[in-house]
């Protein structure tokens, strides 16, 4: 028997050796959390992280702020995604445009939470305390930007401040904007205050406390706007005067000017310049834009003799400029040409289309790969966004606020204004940020946004677009969110 | 054991021969033949006077010569077959039949860790004997079982030569983590690959296994039998046995063929004339619709006139190109891209081995070359393969044992099935090209047809263009050592190794690169591109085992085995690719490309992942005089795969079996001559959950900072939810089974109806959006699969030289979900390809993946048109499409989907007839499935209502016109204006076929043979899936899966857009042996 034994033994003693060490095997190619976080360049890396979500911004206003405003009459050719964003159709709620701003705000806010929990526990790794401090700033801004962008789609959202379970989050309710933009303003007043108001070359296009201060200004502003009886991102606060101080902030502190020229401001050699307060960084290869090609028809470019790759995947549909937005040009005058209309709109194409980050020359590799920086906030809307308060009976004087809108149109090539109401403002921000996704906010923040899309659908006969209600103005919640679990949420009304 | 009785046979031929020169004068001499109950000869059976000292056995084909003295009585026997005694009488020739000796039960099958008497098994196994394999031409293992085995479900997805096919064992039950099986080769298990989201195969398992090498193949396909694999079986287990030296002689055997094959079948798109005739139609239509007072009478001349277009300028929406209407189409040439892509293919395969042994020593060594030119241009696949299988023996104590399996494969392969790719753009480009451009249309310095698209290159020039070269190698190896410890005790230790490396090099010219002819002049190789991408796959397994079988007072017999096992499996991946296109078009490789403009000259990366797998196992075989059987196994795995809350799972099973057939009121019955019952219950699971779900890992997401100089700010963010409770996908399986054979194996039958239930299934159920994320992957749901598999083998005629069988099998499965999450609530799965309508769901009751979309019932009348109440898609006229509106409120949208047609078949069949004749043998196998339904995605792109620049199905043949308004017609009419409610039921077609699998034509040299020349020769001719037919007029074939056509990260869903067709086959082979 002992022959048997020892044959056992050995047969078996074979394996038993660190077996379970074999059994525990981590990632070889992949981070993992229990290994991050360790020095600062991992919250430098993590904090990268948080902005990497930006990237999806572009998309969310020009699908569904551009497309859905008055400046696209967009006609499709089948059935597109998002022919029910530009006719109104309350069956958008499973749209992927929709679902994707809904995800992609979350995400990004769960990054935040996620660094801002990290930087509490483990932040004392990085030596650096002012560093530390603007590591924290940069993060608390972008969660603001992420959580100010959901209410302005959706009006009510789950308020998460923390990195949460999946199981712990369907605890959490639909908060109102109202119980939002509380930690909203907190973010931004703590980026404003320990955020550097410049960087070095190579950090250019992080957070500065001007961006901070301009966007909290933007946050009053939208809060001041009408409320439309929805819950929705307007709240009739009044707070024209907080807005107007941190406007005058930016101002004052000389960072920002004017461009020469309009055209300027979105060249392809000139990122980050004297106009951009804050933008969504693009580069070529590893982070490339694909913005560009959004509003332009798929014929341009296969007429331009460039793969189909560069359009935007939507067939044969167009995409052209509405009637209004065309007629808006014009009222400078016939014989001035608008620098604007010429820079920003495809006039040549036979259904004219956006086409202001277009620069063929400088295209990447592909139709999704364009080196252009997405300019969020810049100076000439921090400038025209003062006139507003003003217009709102807030410090300064109506002269004052001329000569601000003014700047800009002389800028264009048109004549300068000689009276100026809300109703010329707006106008003045649709010919100026044409394309770059504001007009559906302005429309709402200004209280115009029914009556301006129902009186579009009757001037231009568009048997497309719906005539709307306030409900129309906030986006339905995915249907998706929806049913995961049952009566955690109730959908936005109208949908 | 054929090729053992060969041997002696030829030895005792000797023997007898001397023999019969002693003896001759002093007896008179017999002869005769001995012969199965199925016909065949049979060599090898020793043939004995009774009580006499003359003895003899048959030569190879059963024929003997004996002297016997007067009234002598002859003893026949045989290994497997029962003794028999005749008496001579008088006769001088005699014909025996000897029967299977079903006692003893001759056969022995391989099951996991060990073998087992055919009469013991108590779980459901289909066995497959690879004798006939090397009689046909067959590239890969899996071709071989195609209908062989109930339940085991051999799909051919692809016909691009070298493709692995797919395994679906008694239906799938995994909705993500794979359904492929455990592939077990000479006891060493391979890593489990499963099927990629498009539906092909990154590493086969089976890939470079000669066929030829094989001796049998046997399918765990319930828990009971597959429980011994544990955390591997839940989608059954396929146990490959190679073939090994027998004691005797050394034995040359070369099995050569070779043949031509062609496409099997072609997709029905409009001919050239017919593609013609729809454009001008189309043309014409879109002309009237395009504005008021616009008629499709009036000429291009006066069209341009409306447009204000220059003399010779065309509007292809709007006009028709003049040359349509001349006899002849000067300077237009007509193509059937179809016919200019397929080409025939030659097919060549070689095989030589040797093989033998002495009581010491036994070996197996072979060498094979296959050689296939694909049916595509410029596609083909060589393999060379060697084998040597070794085994020593040393004092009755120990064996020690090598196999060894080294192999190179060279595959070329364009790239040219699924969306966008060449053969979907070859049914789509318009058969109509300048004569001058011709097959080079659009590629080199041509331009496109005016009417074509500019988007596609000729795919004639684009598979000229390519190279998609794949090179393999691979090593697998196992050594063994066996002792004998104890009598009956067995200690085994096993070390196996299994390397795959794998390359591929891939080059597009810019020949073909479309938009590129400027630069080609002056920037030569700028618009190439070319990615060089590889892996290293290394699978480790050592397996050491204790074997007890012993049989106690000769009644009660035991086999108890026990064992333990570690699994390390690392890969590594590579990836080059050129980032901005080369520096001219002469130099292939990368060192010639050049940086884009952001710089970038290559994009590369490495990843590498491991998983290990450590487990014991045990199984106690008990069986009281062979009449009541028991046996019980488990396993406990533990796996680097799974969470930490939940490392260690276990996988029971049990089986009770009864041979009625050894009672006693029925051991003397002449017609049944065995008979069992079984059943048996076990649990498995699918371990197929990829290597670190279970840990959170972050992942890199790009940003970047530095305004006009930007500098690339590589981010970290976590890629998912963790889950530390992460497990295995369980499955549960009950099996009953009835095995018989009756009147001495003339016919014999299996039946079993099992029902399996995959419970913890892995699934990337939906979270809030709120979490940060879209899903999570969990443990949850459950997918049942319940069926019944009949196999029949009847020797239906023997009759003199001229015998009859007939084996045939079906399956039925069905196949539903029977939960998902906690509420119940249906997944709707998005297509990419199908709008924002879901056209798949996954829901409780229903079948797993059922189409999800809106019908179509007929065509809409004029009177439907006028009629408020009919629903109606906004824009459409008499002779579009009558939706269904199910729902019954007025409008057709998303909510009036249904289910729709069912993805798997109701049943799988196969019928093979073996007839032979003197020296001729003729086999026949048809093959089909019943019942399911495919849903091809080719339909958005040709299955639609015409165009001016592109083909359609030729299903638009029979359309509604106004000329001929036929209700009834299968599509409505061309130039529709409105948009299809996608997906429709027009995309869904009957997956039925029948195929002919086999018909091979065999004759025996025997005249060469008893020359002397050969010990066995055989020559023979083949025809493999030359005829079938199936109802998919959407596709070329209704098994195809190509393309991920899901639109939903979490579940992957491969099907069809533009598949290779499957080939048909004639070759003519050869069988000798030396």
């Amino acid at each position: 028997m002992d022959r048997f034994k020892l044959a056992v033994i050995f047969f078996f003693s074979l394996l038993l050796t660190s077996c379970d060490k074999q059994l525990d095997q981590q990632p070889i190619s992949d981070l993992t959390e229990s290994s991050f976080y360790s020095n600062t360049n991992d919250f430098l890396q993590a904090v990268n992280g948080v902005y990497s979500k930006l990237t999806s911004y572009p998309s969310q206003v020009l699908w569904l702020g551009e497309m859905r405003s008055d400046n696209i009459n967009a006609i499709h050719d089948g059935n597109r995604d998002w022919q029910g964003v530009n006719d109104f159709l309350p069956s958008i709620t499973t749209t992927g445009f929709v679902l994707n701003a809904w995800r992609d705000n979350f995400n990004g806010i769960f990054n935040a939470n996620s660094t801002l929990d990290a930087l509490k526990t483990k932040g004392d790794v990085i030596t650096d305390v002012a560093l530390r401090s603007r590591l924290e700033g940069e993060t608390r801004f972008l969660r603001a930007f992420y959580y100010f962008q959901l209410i302005r789609l959706f009006g009510p959202v789950p308020l998460i401040s923390e990195p949460l379970s999946a199981e712990e989050v369907t605890t959490v309710p639909r908060s109102n904007p109202e119980a939002v933009y509380p930690l909203i303003i907190e973010d931004l007043t703590f980026a404003g205050e320990n955020l550097p108001t410049s960087y070095d070359a190579s950090n250019l296009g992080r957070v500065t406390s001007n961006a901070a201060k301009a966007l909290l200004g933007l946050v009053y502003l939208t809060r001041s706007g009408a409320s439309y009886g929805i819950l929705g991102p307007g709240l009739d606060s009044n707070e024209y005067d907080k807005a107007l101080a941190l406007f005058n902030d930016v101002i004052a502190s000389d960072q920002f000017s004017l461009l020469e020229t309009y055209a300027d401001i979105f060249n392809y050699e000139n990122e980050n310049n004297k106009e951009v307060i804050f933008d969504v960084q693009f580069m070529s290869s590893t982070n490339g834009a694909s913005f560009p090609s959004h509003l332009a028809p798929v014929a341009f470019w296969t007429d331009q003799k460039l793969s189909n790759a560069y359009g935007n995947g939507y067939g044969s549909s167009s995409f052209q400029v509405s009637n209004g937005l065309r007629q808006a040009y014009q009222h400078g005058g016939a014989d001035s040409q608008d620098a604007r209309e010429e820079f920003s709109i495809r006039l040549s194409y036979k259904s004219p289309f956006i086409q202001k980050y277009i620069d063929i020359d400088k295209r990447g590799l592909n139709g999704r790969d364009w080196p252009i920086n997405f300019i969020v906030l810049r100076y000439t809307d921090v400038l025209l966004m003062k006139a507003e308060c003003i217009l709102h009976g807030t410090g300064g004087t109506a002269q004052e606020a001329l000569e601000l809108v003014n700047q800009v149109r002389i800028r264009a090539g048109v004549p300068a204004l000689t009276a100026l109401d809300e109703d010329i403002l707006l106008e003045e921000r649709r010919r100026e940020f044409v394309g770059e996704g504001l007009r559906w906010n302005d429309l709402i923040r200004f209280g115009k946004a029914v009556e301006t899309i129902n009186n579009w659908k009757v001037t231009d006969d568009l048997s497309n677009i719906q005539t709307i209600d306030a409900n129309a103005l906030i986006y339905p919640l995915p249907a998706e969110e929806l049913s995961v679990k049952e009566g955690l949420y109730a959908q936005n009304p109208g949908y | 054991m054929c090729i053992k009785q060969l041997f002696l046979g030829f030895i005792l031929q000797g023997i007898l021969i001397f023999y019969s020169s002693v003896l001759f004068a002093q007896h008179r001499p017999v002869q005769g033949t001995v012969v199965s109950v199925h016909g065949e000869p049979l060599p090898s059976i020793s043939i004995k006077v009774k009580s006499g000292r003359e003895a003899t056995s048959t030569d190879a084909e059963g024929k003997f010569t004996i002297p016997v003295a007067a009234n002598a009585t002859l003893l026949f026997s045989g290994v497997g077959y029962t003794t028999l005694e005749v008496a001579v009488q008088e006769r001088s020739i005699l014909r025996v039949i000897l029967t299977e000796d079903m006692a003893a039960l001759n056969e022995v099958v391989v099951v996991g860790y060990g073998e087992q008497k055919k009469a013991s098994v108590l779980g459901a196994i289909s066995s497959f004997d690879a004798k006939t394999v090397q009689e046909r031409p067959i590239a890969r293992v899996e071709e071989a079982l195609i209908g062989q085995m109930p339940g085991v479900q051999v799909r051919q997805q692809t016909g691009m030569p070298g493709s692995g096919l797919s395994i679906l064992v008694r239906g799938a039950g995994s909705v993500n983590a794979g359904n492929e099986p455990l592939y077990v080769i000479d006891g060493f298990p391979l890593d489990v690959s499963s099927q990629n989201a498009a539906g092909g195969f990154g590493v086969n398992p089976l890939n470079s296994i000669s066929p030829n090498d094989i001796e049998s193949v046997q399918v765990l396909k319930d828990a009971a039998a597959g429980a011994i694999y544990g955390s591997r079986a839940a989608n059954g287990v396929v146990l490959i046995t190679t073939k090994r030296g027998k004691n005797g002689q050394a034995k040359i055997t070369l099995n050569a063929n070779t043949g031509f094959s062609n496409v099997a079948k072609k997709l029905d798109v409009l001919s050239p004339e017919e593609w013609i005739e729809m454009a001008t139609e189309v043309a014409n239509t879109n002309w009237v619709r395009s504005g008021t007072g616009r008629t499709a009478n009036q000429t291009n001349d006066e069209r341009r006139a409306i447009l204000g277009l220059g003399e010779g300028e065309y509007n292809v929406t709007y006009m028709p190109d003049d040359r349509w209407l001349q006899t002849g189409y000067p300077g237009l040439r007509l193509v059937d891209w179809q016919e200019e892509i397929y080409r025939t293919g030659l097919y060549q395969n070689y095989d030589l081995s040797a093989s033998g042994g002495t009581d010491h020593l036994n070996y197996f060594v072979s060498g094979n070359y296959l050689n296939q030119k694909g049916n595509l241009l410029n596609s083909s696949f060589r393999n060379f393969g060697a084998r040597a299988n070794l085994e020593a023996r040393a004092k009755n104590k120990w064996r020690f044992g090598l196999n060894l399996n080294p192999s190179y494969s060279e595959t070329n392969n364009p790239g040219a099935e699924g969306k966008d790719n060449v053969l979907m753009n070859a049914a789509t480009l318009t058969p109509v090209v300048e004569a001058d451009a011709g097959l080079e249309t659009n590629a080199g310095p041509y331009s496109n047809y005016g009417w074509a698209t500019a988007r596609l290159a000729s795919p004639v020039a684009v598979l000229n263009n390519t190279i998609g070269l794949t090179k393999r190698t691979r090593i697998l190896s196992s050594i063994y050592a066996e002792y004998e410890i104890l009598p009956n005790l067995k200690a085994k230790t096993t070390v196996n190794y299994d390397d795959i490396n794998q390359t591929t090099k891939a080059y597009v010219s810019d020949y073909v690169a479309v938009g590129g002819a400027a630069d080609r002049i002056s920037n030569p190789g700028k618009n190439a591109s070319g990615s060089y991408n590889g892996f290293r796959r290394q699978n480790f397994v050592n397996e050491n085992t204790l074997n007890y079988i012993h049989t106690f007072n000769n009644v009660h017999n035991l086999n108890v085995l026990a064992g333990i096992s570690y699994n390390w499996v690392h890969n590594d991946n590579f990836g080059l690719s050129t980032a901005g296109g080369y520096a001219n078009n002469i130099i292939e490789t990368i060192n010639n490309a050049i940086p884009n403009n952001t710089g970038v000259t290559v994009n590369g990366n490495t990843t590498e992942n491991t998983n290990t797998l450590f487990s014991y196992f045990g199984r106690v075989q008990y069986d009281y005089e062979g009449k009541y059987l028991l046996s019980a196994s488990i396993r406990r795995d533990a796996s680097s795969k799974f969470g930490s809350q939940s490392q260690w799972g276990a996988f029971p099973s049990a089986s009770v079996g009864w041979r009625i057939s050894e009672e006693d009121f029925l051991k003397s019955s002449s017609v049944i001559s065995d008979l069992k019952l079984r059943f048996s219950y076990g649990k498995s699971g699918n371990n197929n959950i990829g290597n670190y779900n279970a840990i959170p890992v972050f992942t890199q997401s790009a940003y970047n900072f530095g305004g006009n100089t930007p500098i690339a700010a590589s981010g970290q963010v976590l890629a998912g939810l963790a889950n530390a409770a992460l497990k295995w996908e369980t499955a549960n399986t009950y099996d009953a089974g009835l095995d018989a054979s009756l009147w001495g194996g003339r016919l014999s039958l299996v039946v079993d109806v099992y029902q399996k239930r995959n419970k913890d299934l892995l699934l990337n159920l939906p979270v809030l959006g709120a979490s940060g994320f879209s899903s999570s992957l969990q443990n949850i749901g459950e997918v049942q699969n319940k069926g019944l598999e009949i196999g029949i083998n009847s020797v239906n005629i023997v009759k003199g030289a001229f015998t009859w069988s007939t084996s045939a099998n079906i399956a039925f499965n069905s196949n539903k979900v029977l939960s998902l999450n906690q509420d119940g609530s249906p997944i709707y799965i998005a297509s990419a390809y199908s709008g924002s309508n879901p056209p798949f769901i996954l829901q409780p009751g229903l079948l797993m993946f059922s189409y999800y979309i809106t019908k179509t019932d007929g065509i809409l009348t004029q009177a439907d048109i006028d009629n408020p109440n009919v629903a109606k898609v906004r824009n459409q006229t008499a002779g579009d499409p009558k939706y269904v509106d199910a729902n019954g409120d007025g409008v057709i949208n998303a909510d009036d989907r249904q289910v729709g047609g069912q993805p798997t078949p109701k049943y799988t069949w196969s019928i093979t007839n073996t007839i032979s004749y003197k020296n001729f043998d003729l086999s026949v196998q048809i093959y089909g499935q019943q019942g399911g339904a495919i849903m091809s995605f080719l339909g958005r792109a040709l299955d639609f209502s015409g165009s001016t620049t592109a083909n359609v199905l030729g299903i638009w043949r029979d359309r509604w016109t106004a000329d001929s308004p036929n209700y009834e017609a299968p599509r409505g009419k061309f130039g529709a204006n409105y948009t299809v409610p996608a997906v429709t039921s027009d995309w869904i077609y009957s997956s039925d076929f029948w195929r002919i699998q086999n018909i091979t034509l065999g004759y025996k040299l025997n005249a060469l043979v008893k020359k002397g020349v050969f010990s066995s020769a055989r020559i023979y001719a083949s025809l493999q899936n030359f005829f079938g037919h199936d109802k998919y007029t959407g596709g070329v074939n209704p098994e195809a899966q190509n393309t991920n056509v899901s639109g939903n990260g979490s579940y992957p869903l491969a099907a069809d857009y533009g598949a290779m067709p499957l080939s048909k086959t004639a070759s003519l082979g050869i069988n000798i042996t030396f």
